[in-house]
């Protein structure tokens, strides 16, 4: 009965701390990041921890919602995790000049060709799809 | 009482001073960047774009190295990781939709891939780019630890590819808005495999500000093409030794 009350209290509490849930997913990363050292998989610990997390809450050994805080706190930020990593361009002075333009425009065009022609064969099979 | 940190010539002080430093500035001109694109919403004011532009000033005019400012920032690069695993919880509430249209978003994911390697070498050859910096280019659409690892199978250097992979995300995360204002996409499946096949984590994190179901979708396309990358790699070297 105690014990009974006691989980309840603490899946509330879970449900409802932001903080504990933002812990929750930097365990769940460890993890991942422990495994892929461990087994030696070429996959980022990040990766592995998300596959274990669908898991659990697939088979519901977890509840979405002592994950979802936590969650949306990381993925509304996360463009500035980015932000240092461009930086690297500092130690790449050689990219200021034609050569710098030359990979500019091959990453702009590329990047514009891979959204058209994906967005638009998605788009095509969708379409096709909810015809038949 | 005596402090630990004895005076400011302390090399263990100073590089938690400057590493405070660079990490409070990085946060700091991210939010006012922020804040500053939700007044005037327009692609060249993107905190993704404006924020690493002035802390490259900032770097360079206090005469501080890259490994000066990474050492003190690399941690913010490392919630990568959490944020990875969070995406388990979109993808999971959008379980019927993807199970439903995995095969059309299997099909996106394909064409996706094959662009991506095809208009890199194409491009680059057309400019005039050749060895180890077109072979870079080309994982340049998937996330840096997958691209790294194709990167190396295929010939070319990982580190140079790791910059192509973040640049391709900080255009293509810019880059979304205008193509998806041009095209006539009808399905919130188009938008998100949009930003997730074609700029990566930079794009989810877009499409996460467009919509939930985007955001998703970004997410789930962004790890599945990475995968897919790694798998078709072999092959793809193998054709790269034969021209």
């Amino acid at each position: 009965m105690f014990i009974r009350r006691f989980a309840v209290s603490f899946r509330r509490h879970i449900h409802s701390s932001r903080l504990l849930q933002v812990g929750f997913l930097l365990a769940f990363w460890l993890a991942g990041e422990a495994l892929a050292r461990l087994v030696g998989l070429p996959l980022p610990g990040g990766i592995i921890g998300m596959a274990i997390v669908l898991a659990l809450l697939a088979s519901h050994r977890i509840s979405v919602f002592s994950m979802r805080r936590g969650a949306q706190w990381f993925l509304a930020d996360m463009l500035l995790f980015f932000v240092p990593a461009v930086l690297a361009v500092i130690d790449h002075p050689e990219f200021l000049g034609l050569l710098g333009l030359k990979i500019l425009v091959v990453i702009l065009v590329g990047t514009l060709a891979v959204m058209a022609v994906t967005a638009l064969t998605v788009d095509f099979c969708w379409r096709w799809r909810s015809r038949q | 009482m005596t402090l630990p940190i004895t005076s400011w010539n302390d090399p263990l002080a100073q590089g938690l001073f400057s590493g405070l430093f660079w990490s409070l500035a990085t946060i700091g001109l991210y939010l006012a960047a922020k804040r500053l694109h939700r007044r005037w919403p327009r692609w060249w004011l993107m905190p993704l774009a404006v924020t690493p532009v002035l802390l490259v000033i900032a770097v360079l005019s206090l005469h501080a190295s890259y490994r000066d400012y990474i050492r003190g920032t690399g941690w913010l690069v490392a919630l990568l990781g959490p944020a990875m695993v969070a995406f388990a919880v979109p993808i999971y509430e959008h379980r019927a939709l993807i199970r439903r249209e995995w095969p059309v978003l299997a099909a996106g994911m394909l064409a996706g891939t094959a662009t991506a390697v095809l208009s890199g070498w194409g491009l680059a050859t057309v400019v005039g780019l050749d060895g180890a910096i077109r072979l870079s280019l080309l994982p340049r659409s998937i996330s840096t630890p997958f691209a790294m690892e194709v990167s190396g199978e295929i010939g070319g250097i990982p580190q140079l590819t790791a910059i192509f992979v973040v640049l391709t995300g900080v255009l293509g995360a810019a880059l979304g808005d205008i193509v998806l204002a041009w095209l006539p996409l009808r399905s919130a499946l188009a938008r998100g495999a949009l930003l997730g096949v074609g700029a990566h984590g930079a794009g989810t994190a877009k499409a996460h500000m467009i919509g939930r179901e985007e955001g998703s979708i970004a997410g789930l396309v962004m790890v599945l093409v990475g995968l897919m990358n790694i798998l078709v790699a072999p092959v793809l070297a193998q054709i790269l030794r034969h021209i």
